[in-house]
């Protein structure tokens, strides 16, 4: 697959570049900003997007999540606290909550390369909470 | 002024026939005049049923004389600050003929008002025939007073809190923001120590050195994973030692990508402290990765992953079946190291058998229930 990365950690953005072609992929560009993503949006389609909601110009990750929802692009957002983003995840397949692991994001890069391609019948990794299975806070008991 | 001159002479008159009815030394006169109770007499027979006797006490309460009152309607007590619903019962009871006894604002001649418990009755003869009213009144004003500045005392008290209250919810938001800062701050940062050694990991020729390094990332990334999960829970001070395995373990056999292991979980909810999350998650850490080092990864095999309470224990068990490989020395030797030094930190128990190609270890820990409820 094509492969966006819109992330404003430089750092982060390189190793989930060489993860995701290490998978088989082709990274199509790193967006730090929602104007660099518009820009790289127009310019080439993507098949699939990483995006992080916080970005160089605040927390706009959740504009461009809208924005490739509109334009027909499957994404998953990237983010340290994902209980902050709106329910219906703007259209997002779902999210991989950061930390993430090698083994985590090497398992849900391959669950969504597998859906996006037409297999339905696979289990969603841990790492990747899909849209809808956020649950509403439960009061934890002592166990 | 004829008309009311006359009407004042009748009430007068029915005041005095009232009086003569009695005997000069009827207790029940004398005691009406004197008590300190005001007390009225009113005749509804006559046109606006007027005052036709008042005792002394009840002219020393309004400051009107006896002659200033009577063949007048009580409502010469009332004022622009009295309560009309209160005037309209009032009235209503009268109109029916029955008792009422109600709180109203009344005002002396000089004009000062005071509250009035009053307490109105008609008197009947023998035939049932209301031929009386009779009205007796007492000046509560100081509990009123008090009864306001209660209120008063109340309400600002109940400012009070509302203010604090406020001022404790805008404290309380931004201790959240800031938990919730540095929380992004320390997963970022987490992240990041692993990107540098991927970096590194990924650059170097070295095969030894790329090893240790992806063995530095893997307890960076166990670390990571506790930190993740420690604030999924709504109550940041406690930790799931079972979710986290779950995750670890089923993420790590997703990641060797061998189809030929085969995974069983015995896994039950299992609170602990914060404080406890890290040593406890480097264990399971340390037993799962013992395993796949062991030939977990090289020919297959079954793991199974236990996490539980027994017996007032805790109980962290991993059993495998593989077809064993000899681990690279220094690997078992550090993961060794963790493991004990994570074991010591919490005071649990290590016990590890064989069996063929059967290894199981256990890490037995005691609960302090006590201390756990502190947290």
């Amino acid at each position: 697959m094509k492969v966006m990365i819109v992330e404003d950690e430089m750092l982060l953005a390189m190793e989930l570049e060489s993860e995701v072609e290490a998978a088989g992929h082709e990274v199509i560009g790193v967006a730090m900003s929602s104007h660099q993503a518009r820009d790289l949006l127009s310019a080439s389609r993507p098949d699939f997007a990483f995006v992080d909601i916080h970005l160089m110009d605040g927390p706009t990750g959740i504009d461009v999540g809208r924005r490739l929802a509109e334009a027909r692009v499957p994404f998953v957002f990237v983010s340290g606290n994902i209980k902050r983003l709106p329910d219906d995840f703007v259209g997002a397949l779902g999210a991989i909550e950061k930390p993430y692991t090698v083994n985590g994001m090497k398992n849900a890069l391959q669950y969504i390369s597998a859906v996006l391609s037409g297999v339905d019948d696979l289990a969603p990794p841990p790492s990747l909470v899909l849209a809808g299975d956020i649950q509403p806070p439960t009061v934890r008991r002592h166990a | 002024m004829a008309e009311k001159n006359r009407s004042k002479t009748d009430a007068q008159n029915a005041g005095d026939r009232l009086v003569a009815s009695h005997v000069r030394e009827d207790p029940f006169a004398a005691a009406f005049k004197a008590t300190r109770m005001s007390m009225i007499v009113t005749d509804p027979s006559q046109d606006d049923n007027p005052i036709i006797f008042c005792n002394a006490s009840f002219e020393k309460l309004t400051g009107y004389s006896s002659d200033e009152l009577v063949g007048r309607n009580c409502r010469l007590l009332q004022g622009p600050e009295t309560d009309k619903n209160t005037v309209a019962r009032i009235r209503e009871a009268v109109g029916a003929g029955r008792d009422i006894a109600v709180d109203i604002l009344n005002y002396r001649k000089d004009g000062s008002t005071f509250w009035n418990a009053l307490f109105l009755s008609p008197v009947r003869d023998d035939e049932g025939r209301i031929v009386y009213f009779f009205a007796s009144q007492l000046d509560f004003t100081n509990v009123k007073s008090r009864e306001a500045e209660l209120a008063s005392a109340r309400h600002q008290a109940e400012n009070e809190v509302a203010k604090n209250t406020a001022d404790l919810r805008a404290a309380l938001a931004a201790k959240t923001l800031l938990v919730h800062e540095v929380d992004h701050r320390v997963k970022n940062n987490l992240l990041t120590m692993a990107s540098i050694v991927k970096l590194q990991a990924r650059t170097t020729k070295d095969e030894r050195q790329r090893h240790t390094l992806m063995a530095v990332l893997n307890r960076v990334e166990a670390l990571s994973t506790v930190q993740r999960k420690l604030f999924t829970l709504d109550d940041i001070s406690r930790f799931d030692v079972a979710d986290f395995a779950r995750e670890l373990v089923t993420d790590l056999i997703g990641g060797i990508g061998r189809d030929d292991i085969h995974l069983t979980l015995d896994l039950q909810p299992l609170y602990v402290p914060a404080v406890k999350a890290t040593p406890l998650s480097l264990i399971v850490n340390e037993l799962v990765g013992d395993a796949v080092r062991r030939g977990l990864s090289d020919g297959g095999g079954e793991i199974h992953v236990v996490v539980k309470r027994l017996n007032g224990h805790f109980l962290i068990r991993v059993e495998d079946t593989v077809e064993p490989v000899q681990p690279d020395p220094e690997s078992a030797e550090f993961s060794r190291l963790l493991l004990e030094a994570s074991a010591q930190q919490l005071g649990a128990h290590i016990e590890r058998s064989s069996q063929g190609r059967k290894t199981t270890v256990e890490v037995t820990l005691l609960v302090d229930e006590h201390r756990e409820n502190e947290h």
